[in-house]
């Protein structure tokens, strides 16, 4: 028999020219449900107006993130179990550091620009990948093979971020770990980009993107070897070697 | 609603920050750490006070060897050109408009350089009383 | 009120300082934050009182009688307090930044204030105790 826990969700509620304010729903939930399906049920049983975004359920679309009790996660794959107990409150926001379209789903436009801007790879031949698989073990036709990148574009490290909150044109962890993971010494034209006021050095180590990445993107790790490729080049270039 | 053209910002990246400014904040906060620990010891530990400070006549005793003012010039420049790239940093966090940031700028450069002056004018002051 | 309010702005800054729903490396960052400002002002206050010097032994040692004020001792190891925690801290943040450790950096963090609690003790018992 399955556990019952009831809780009260507790929805941000925001339509245009309105002020944000919370509405919320008691409901019977099995903790390990997902925070999305209950998110989910106040929309199909208590009011069809909540408006969020969702597609996969199963954490490659990154269409679900939201801030869960404060703190951002991609809501399919979030066990309620693991963020409120029986009786307790589930809070839903929407990200921050991006504008509210209606209740929890922003207008991701301006992250999603960036990420062409820095020409995010969507897929990368698997001998790329940062996965634990030595690379003595590849053998030349497996360059062949691609797989996803590990960034689903979800937003939540953008949400997270510090700086972000405050810089509307920085980066973000998101497209500066796009970066380093095509590498400086194959695409140059992005040492530009990424060694400016909007780049790599307005990252100040909070670490909050690594820290909720659903993804295993580790946005932090990857914006400091990026500036380790970024301060390489400078000195090559200053030393005449590039 | 207005979206920002992150493209626009892209294509021409805004230039207020530089790996040069980073590198001399990362490589001077370890070298000011050290030089530090010297400035705590000599002024928290070997002076006559019973708290361990320095009366004046123990500070110019002190200067009277070359290497206390050197070391201490030293570290003023470190300490000063560390704080304002970080005071500038912070400002430039708050997202300043090009003109705010350019003056901001000019403005720390100033504060920095005639700091670093009027250290120098101190320390050699303090060092010529012992003659 | 628009819809415009959760999106980056400046006037945002304090929301650098709330820790609520943050973790370890963002504490580590609001606490830079704090010290650098407060680590900067002490510098140019300290260098203007240094100026005393230049003014003779009265000038100066009158001035030092105020170190003995309980209120301007607490002060002292609050500096002494972060400059300790903004050294170690940036410590972390340049072995990061060099890929050392990245991946550790909490424990990183966790280190390094665990050394400088036992610094700023000692630095305390020695200002009070003597």
């Amino acid at each position: 028999m399955a556990d019952k826990w009831n809780i009260t969700l507790r929805v941000y509620r925001q339509k245009e020219n309105e002020t944000p304010h919370f509405d919320d729903f008691k409901m019977e939930v099995n903790p390990d449900e997902y925070v999305l399906d209950a998110v989910e049920r106040a929309w199909a049983f208590h009011d069809r107006s909540i408006c969020f975004r969702h597609a996969c359920h199963h954490s490659t679309c990154g269409a679900c993130g939201m801030r869960v009790n404060s703190v951002e996660k991609l809501t399919c794959i979030t066990l309620i179990r693991d963020v409120t107990r029986d009786g307790a409150v589930l809070k839903v926001e929407p990200l921050r550091n991006f504008q509210v379209v209606s209740d929890l789903a922003v207008d991701m436009t301006p992250f999603y620009r960036k990420m062409e801007a820095v020409e995010a790879r969507a897929v990368l031949p698997v001998t790329e990948a940062e996965i634990e698989t030595p690379a003595s073990s590849w053998d030349a036709d497996d360059a062949l093979y691609i797989r996803l990148s590990d960034c689903i574009e979800c937003g939540l490290c953008i949400s997270a971020c510090p700086v972000a909150a405050t810089t509307p044109e920085y980066l973000g962890p998101a497209p500066l770990a796009a970066v380093q993971d095509q590498g400086l010494k194959r695409k140059p034209e992005l040492l530009a980009v990424v060694d400016c006021e909007d780049g790599v050095w307005r990252c100040h180590s909070a670490f909050e993107c690594t820290a909720v990445c659903p993804s295993f993107v580790d946005p932090g790790r990857r914006i400091m070897n990026l500036r380790t490729q970024v301060v390489g080049m400078r000195l090559r270039k200053l030393f005449g070697k590039a | 609603m207005s979206q920002t053209t992150s493209s626009t910002y892209i294509s021409r990246p805004r230039p207020g920050e530089t790996t040069w400014l980073w590198l001399i904040k990362i490589v001077s906060g370890p070298l000011l750490l050290v030089v530090l620990v010297l400035h705590f010891t000599v002024n928290h530990y070997l002076g006559s006070l019973s708290s361990g400070l320095m009366t004046y006549d123990d500070i110019i005793r002190y200067f009277q060897n070359p290497i206390i003012p050197a070391i201490e010039i030293l570290f003023l420049i470190t300490v000063v050109t560390h704080s304002l790239i970080g005071l500038r940093g912070i400002v430039l966090d708050m997202n300043p408009s090009r003109q705010v940031l350019r003056a901001v700028t000019w403005l720390l450069s100033l504060l920095g350089v005639a700091s670093v002056i009027y250290g120098i004018w101190l320390a050699l002051t303090i060092a010529s009383k012992g003659a | 009120m628009d819809n415009t309010q959760n999106k980056p702005s400046a006037r945002k800054f304090l929301t650098w300082f709330n820790p609520i729903g943050r973790q370890t490396g963002s504490w580590a960052f609001i606490l830079n934050r704090i010290t650098a400002l407060g680590l900067t002002f002490y510098l140019f206050l300290h260098l203007i009182i240094l100026g005393r010097l230049a003014q003779g032994p009265d000038a100066y040692d009158s001035f030092l009688l105020l170190t003995e004020n309980p209120f301007i001792k607490l002060g002292e190891l609050a500096v002494v307090a972060a400059a300790i925690l903004h050294g170690l801290n940036g410590i972390r943040i340049v072995l990061t930044s060099f890929g050392v450790g990245v991946t550790r950096q909490k424990q990183l963090f966790y280190g390094f204030m665990a050394i400088a609690a036992v610094t700023i003790l000692f630095f305390a018992t020695r200002m009070y105790v003597g």
